[in-house]
C-alpha cells in the first residue's frame, strides 16, 4: 500500500505485487531462520522471544550450528554403527573415533570456510570450477550416498517402532506421509523441538556408559593405541565408523548452512569455534555409545540383530525401560534425518544443475527441486519396505557406502579450497591439507582392501 | 551459429591446414553491446599461448583456421576489461534482466557480427546442459532457453582478478522487489556489487525489500559515506530497522554521516523496542493544522519539496502552545502535536475548497500507544481495515504512524511466507 514516491520514473507493471517483497521472506536452508546465527546478532534475538521454551532454544542455538551438525551426525545410522562397532569389537574401534574427530573438525571447518569466503554452496563451486561432467560425477556419488543415508533414517523409523511391535509396513508409509506434509505445508518449528529430545538420548548414553562400569583402562588404551584386524567384518566396521562421522551430505550441509546464514569473514573465527565444539560433542557422544554397548553386549558376546538388541546398551541406566528409551531416541533421530537428508539432496542437485530451488518456491516454480525431494524419499522408502530387507543391515551398510564415496567429495573439496582464484588468501595450510589427504588415502586404501580380504576369507571358508 | 561448447578443444589449423594446437578458451572484451572476441587461448602439448583475432581467418564448428602460416607465440596474460568465456562465463550465474531472474550459463552463442566474432547470447536451458554432458558437438538447432546478451547482466564478481567496468543500468530499471529477488538468489559478494552499482534511491528501495541480515551485511560492506546517502533515501522506520542490526560503532558512524533531519528521525525510532508499536512506526507522515481549508491544504501539499511516502491519510493536529496555524509540515520534534482527527486524501480532494479541515476530519480514531505490543497494533490495523494507524503517546501527542505493509509483515505467519499451497 505504499505508492512509489516518483511515479513517473518507474515503469508501472500490472503484475507488481501489492504486498511488498518484505512480506514474503525467504525461508531457505534446511533449518530455516528458526535457528539464529552464532554471532553478536543473537544477543538482539534473545529479548524478542517471549515464549520461555523458545528462549531456551535460542540459548541452545547460541552454541551454534556445531550443535546441530553434532546432533545430525549422531542420526539413526550413527547410533546403529557405533552400537555395532561396540558390540562386535568392544573398544577396538575407539582409536578410529579419535582420529576421525580431527578429520571431521578439519573437513567441517573447510566447508564452513568455503561457504563464508565464497558465499556459494559446494555444488555451485564444483560446477563453476570443474564444469558439468565432473559435477555430474560428484552428484552421482552424493545421490548414491544420500540414498543410503535416507534409507537408513527411514529404516531407523521402522526399527524403532518395531520395538513397540509396529510393522515397518505401517510405520514407514505413515512417516512418509508426515514428511510430505512437512515440506508441502512447510512448518519446520517441530524440527527444532526434536533436537531437544535427541539431546536426552545422548545424555542417556553417557550416563549408561558410566553406570555399566566399563574397563576404563582398556577403553582409553584402545583410544590411543591403534589396532587392526584383517577381517572383512572389521574393515566394514572401520569404513562405516568413519563414514557415519564424516558424511558426504555433511560436507554439503555445513557449507550450505554458512551460506544461508550469510556468515561473513568476520564470523569465521566464531564459526570455527562452533564447528570444533560440535565435532567434539559429536564424537564425545559416539565414544559413549561405543563404550556403553561394549560394556553391555560385547562382554556377553551378544551381537546386534535388531533394534531391541542395541537398546540393551541402555540397560545399566534404564533397566527394563532401556528398549523404550532407545526406541524414542532412535525414532527422533531417524525422523529428523528423514526430514533433512532428502532436502539436502534436493538442494545440492538443484544448485548443481542451475534450477530454481528452495522451500519458498511453489512446486510449479521449482519442479526439479521438489521432484528430487519426492523421489529421494519414495525410492528410499520403497527400498526399506522390500520384504526381507534387514533394517539394521541397511542402517549399517549405508554408512559404509558413505565412507567409500566420501573420498570423491573430499578430493573435490581439496582442489577447490586450494585454488587461490576461489579462496583468495583463505586457502588451506599445510596441516589441513595433510590431514585431509591422509583421510582420503586411508579410506581409499581400506576400501580397496575389502576386496582381497573378502576373497581370501571366502576361500578359507571364513 | 556457433556454440562455445563446440569450440572448446576444437583444433586450430594454420593456413595450410595443419593442426597446430587446440582451443582452450576464448577471450572477449566486456563492456558496451555484444562482447567481441579478442583472441583465443590455445594449447599445444603442455604450453598455453595467446592467438589474437587478427591472426584468425575463420572460426567454425570444425575448428579454427589461422590466416598465416607463422605464429607469434605470446604467453597469455590477462588484460583489464577482458574475460575468458569458458572460465569466467560458462557455468556461472548471470542475471537475465528481461526474465527478472538469475540463471546459470549452460552454453554460449557466438556469431560473426559486422566483421568480428561476438558473444551474442547464453543458453540457460536444460537441453544445453544435457548436450554438454554427453558431448555432442554437432550443429545444434537453437531449441534451448536462449537469452540475448543484450538482456544479460554479467557479474564482475565472476572474474575477481580482473578489473572490469560493468554497469548495472539495465538492472536499475526493474522494480526494487524484483531486484531484491535477484539479489537473494546470488551470493552476498554479487549482491553487494549490484546494490553498489545502483543509484541511491533505487538502492534504498531495493534494500528495503531484502531481509534484515542481508540488508545489514550489504550496508556494512559499503563505503560509509555511500551507505549514509542510501540511508537518507530510506523511510526512517526502514533505516532504523537496518541500523538496529548493525554493531553500535557502525550505527553511530552512519548516523553521524546522514543528513541531520533524517538521522534525527531515525534516532528517535531507534529508541523503541522492535516488538512495540513504536518500533514499527515511521515518523514520515503529513500533519495538518485544523484551521486550514481544504484548498489551502492541497496547495501547500503540492508545493512541498518532498512528500512522505504515505499521504493517503492526513493527520489533523493542534499545538498546545498558542502558535499560529502553520502550513502542513513534516514532524517537528520540538513542538508536541496533539492528534485531533484524520482526513483522507479522498475527502480532501472531493470537499468544497473552503471547507475547514477541522470540519472534514474524523474525530473517532483508532490509535496505538508507542509501548503497545507490535502484534496488537498490527492486528488493529487489519481489523479496522486501515491503511495506516497513528501511534500517539498517552497525552495524545502523535509520534508516528504504522503503515499497512509493516503490519502484514508482522502478521503473516512464517509458513505462509514459505508458500502454503504447493500444487497451485
Amino acid at each position: 500500500m505504499r505508492p512509489t514516491s516518483n511515479p513517473t520514473d518507474r515503469p508501472t507493471d500490472d503484475t507488481t505485487p501489492l504486498i511488498s517483497r518484505r512480506a514474503t521472506r525467504l525461508y531457505r536452508g534446511v533449518l530455516g531462520k528458526a535457528v539464529p546465527t552464532a554471532t553478536g546478532r543473537v544477543r538482539r534475538l534473545l529479548p524478542h522471544i517471549a515464549v520461555p521454551q523458545l528462549r531456551f532454544l535460542a540459548f541452545l542455538a547460541v552454541l551454534g550450528p556445531g550443535i546441530i551438525t553434532a546432533s545430525a551426525d549422531n542420526d539413526a545410522g550413527g547410533i546403529t554403527t557405533y552400537s555395532i562397532a561396540g558390540a562386535q569389537f568392544g573398544y577396538g574401534l575407539l582409536w578410529i573415533l579419535l582420529l576421525t574427530t580431527f578429520s571431521l573438525g578439519i573437513t567441517q571447518e573447510m566447508g564452513a570456510r568455503m561457504g563464508i569466503v565464497t558465499g556459494k554452496g559446494l555444488a555451485a563451486l564444483i560446477r563453476e570450477k570443474f564444469g558439468i561432467r565432473w559435477t555430474g560425477f560428484a552428484m552421482l556419488a552424493l545421490l548414491i550416498a544420500n540414498f543410503g543415508s535416507t534409507a537408513a533414517d527411514i529404516a531407523g523409523i521402522g526399527a524403532a517402532l518395531e520395538i513397540f511391535g509396529v510393522s515397518k509396513y505401517i510405520s514407514v508409509p505413515v512417516a512418509l506421509m508426515a514428511l510430505f506434509l512437512l515440506v508441502f505445508k512447510g512448518n519446520f518449528r517441530w524440527v527444532e523441538r526434536i533436537f531437544l529430545f535427541s539431546a536426552a538420548l545422548y545424555i542417556a548414553y553417557i550416563v549408561s556408559g558410566i553406570q555399566a562400569h566399563p574397563d576404563w583402562g582398556a577403553a582409553f588404551k584402545n583410544t590411543v593405541v591403534p589396532s587392526f584386524q584383517l577381517r572383512r567384518d572389521y574393515i566394514i566396521a572401520f569404513i562405516a565408523t568413519i563414514g557415519t562421522t564424516i558424511t558426504p551430505w555433511g560436507q554439503f550441509f555445513i557449507q550450505a548452512y554458512c551460506v544461508d546464514k550469510q556468515l561473513r569473514k568476520e564470523d569465521l573465527n566464531l564459526e570455527r569455534g562452533d564447528v570444533y565444539f560440535g565435532t567434539f560433542v559429536t564424537n564425545f557422544i559416539a565414544f559413549f555409545i561405543v563404550v556403553a554397548t561394549a560394556a553391555t553386549l560385547y562382554v556377553h558376546g551378544q551381537s546386534i540383530n535388531d533394534a531391541s538388541d542395541a537398546a540393551q546398551a541402555l540397560a545399566p541406566l534404564a533397566g527394563g525401560f532401556a528398549a523404550f528409551l532407545f526406541a524414542i531416541g532412535l525414532f527422533n533421530a531417524a525422523l529428523l534425518g528423514s526430514a533433512t537428508l532428502p532436502l539436502s539432496t534436493a538442494y545440492a542437485a538443484s544448485e548443481a544443475f542451475g534450477t530454481e530451488l528452495g522451500l519458498d518456491r511453489r512446486f510449479k516454480q521449482a519442479p526439479f527441486f521438489y521432484s528430487i525431494y519426492t523421489a529421494a524419499l519414495i525410492i528410499a522408502a520403497l527400498f526399506v519396505l522390500l520384504p526381507g530387507i534387514p533394517l539394521i543391515g541397511v542402517l549399517f551398510i549405508s554408512q559404509m557406502v558413505n565412507g567409500i564415496l566420501l573420498p570423491i567429495i573430499l578430493v573435490f573439496v581439496l582442489l577447490i579450497i586450494n585454488d587461490k582464484a576461489v579462496m583468495g588468501r583463505y586457502t588451506n595450510g599445510f596441516v589441513f591439507n595433510a590431514v585431509t589427504w591422509i583421510t582420503v588415502v586411508a579410506l581409499i586404501f581400506v576400501s580397496l582392501l575389502l576386496i582381497p580380504v573378502t576373497i581370501i576369507q571366502q576361500i578359507n571358508g571364513g | 551459429m556457433l556454440y562455445l561448447s563446440q569450440l572448446i578443444n576444437a583444433p586450430i589449423r594454420d593456413r595450410d591446414g595443419e593442426r597446430i594446437a587446440t582451443v582452450r578458451d576464448l577471450i572477449a572484451r566486456i563492456g558496451e553491446g555484444y562482447p567481441p572476441v579478442t583472441g583465443l587461448v590455445a594449447r599445444q602439448g603442455r604450453r598455453e599461448f595467446f592467438i589474437p583475432t587478427g591472426a584468425i581467418a575463420s572460426i567454425a564448428t570444425e575448428g579454427v583456421t589461422l590466416s598465416s602460416a607463422q605464429l607469434n607465440i605470446a604467453r597469455f596474460e590477462r588484460r583489464d576489461g577482458e574475460i575468458l568465456l569458458s572460465r569466467d562465463v560458462l557455468d556461472r550465474q548471470i542475471i537475465d534482466v528481461n526474465g527478472k531472474r538469475v540463471v546459470r550459463v549452460n552454453d554460449l552463442q557466438i556469431a560473426p557480427v559486422e566483421g568480428s566474432y561476438r558473444l551474442i547470447g547464453a543458453d540457460v536451458g536444460a537441453r544445453a546442459l544435457l548436450a554438454r554432458f554427453f558431448g555432442r558437438k554437432r550443429e545444434r538447432t537453437p531449441l534451448g532457453d536462449l537469452v540475448d546478451w543484450a538482456d544479460i547482466e554479467y557479474l564482475a564478481a565472476n572474474a575477481p582478478n580482473v578489473r572490469l567496468k560493468v554497469s548495472h543500468e539495465r538492472l536499475a530499471k526493474l522494480h526494487p522487489a524484483e531486484i531484491a529477488n535477484i539479489i537473494e538468489d546470488l551470493s552476498y559478494h554479487e549482491g553487494s556489487e549490484i546494490v553498489s552499482a545502483l543509484d541511491d534511491e533505487t538502492a534504498a528501495d531495493t534494500l528495503e525489500e531484502l531481509d534484515d541480515e542481508r540488508q545489514a551485511d550489504i550496508l556494512e560492506q559499503m563505503d560509509s559515506a555511500r551507505a549514509a546517502d542510501i540511508l537518507d533515501e530510506m523511510a526512517p522506520d526502514d533505516a532504523a530497522d537496518i541500523l538496529s542490526d548493525l554493531p553500535q560503532e557502525k550505527q553511530d558512524e552512519l548516523l553521524a554521516l546522514m543528513e541531520p533531519e533524517e538521522s534525527e528521525d531515525v534516532r528517535e525510532l531507534l529508541e523503541y523496542n522492535e516488538d512495540t508499536a513504536g518500533g514499527m512506526m515511521t515518523t514520515d507522515y503529513v500533519a495538518v493544522p485544523s484551521g486550514l481549508t481544504a484548498d489551502e491544504a492541497l496547495a501547500i501539499l503540492r508545493g512541498m519539496e518532498e512528500l512522505p511516502d504515505f499521504v493517503y491519510y492526513l493527520y489533523v493536529v493542534e499545538h498546545d502552545t498558542s502558535a499560529p496555524p502553520d502550513a502542513p509540515h513534516r514532524t517537528d520534534d520540538d513542538i508536541p502535536e496533539y492528534l485531533r482527527g484524520v482526513v483522507t486524501m479522498r475527502q480532501l480532494v472531493l470537499a468544497s475548497p473552503a471547507m475547514l479541515v477541522g470540519e472534514l476530519m474524523e474525530r473517532e480514531i483508532v490509535t496505538a500507544l508507542p509501548t503497545d505490543p507490535a502484534d496488537d497494533a498490527a492486528r488493529q490495523l487489519v481489523e479496522y481495515g486501515l491503511y495506516a494507524l497513528p501511534v500517539v503517546s498517552e497525552e495524545g501527542v502523535i509520534r508516528g504512524i504504522i503503515t499497512a505493509d509493516d503490519a502484514f509483515d508482522r502478521l503473516l505467519p512464517d509458513s505462509w511466507r514459505k508458500r502454503l499451497r504447493v500444487f497451485s
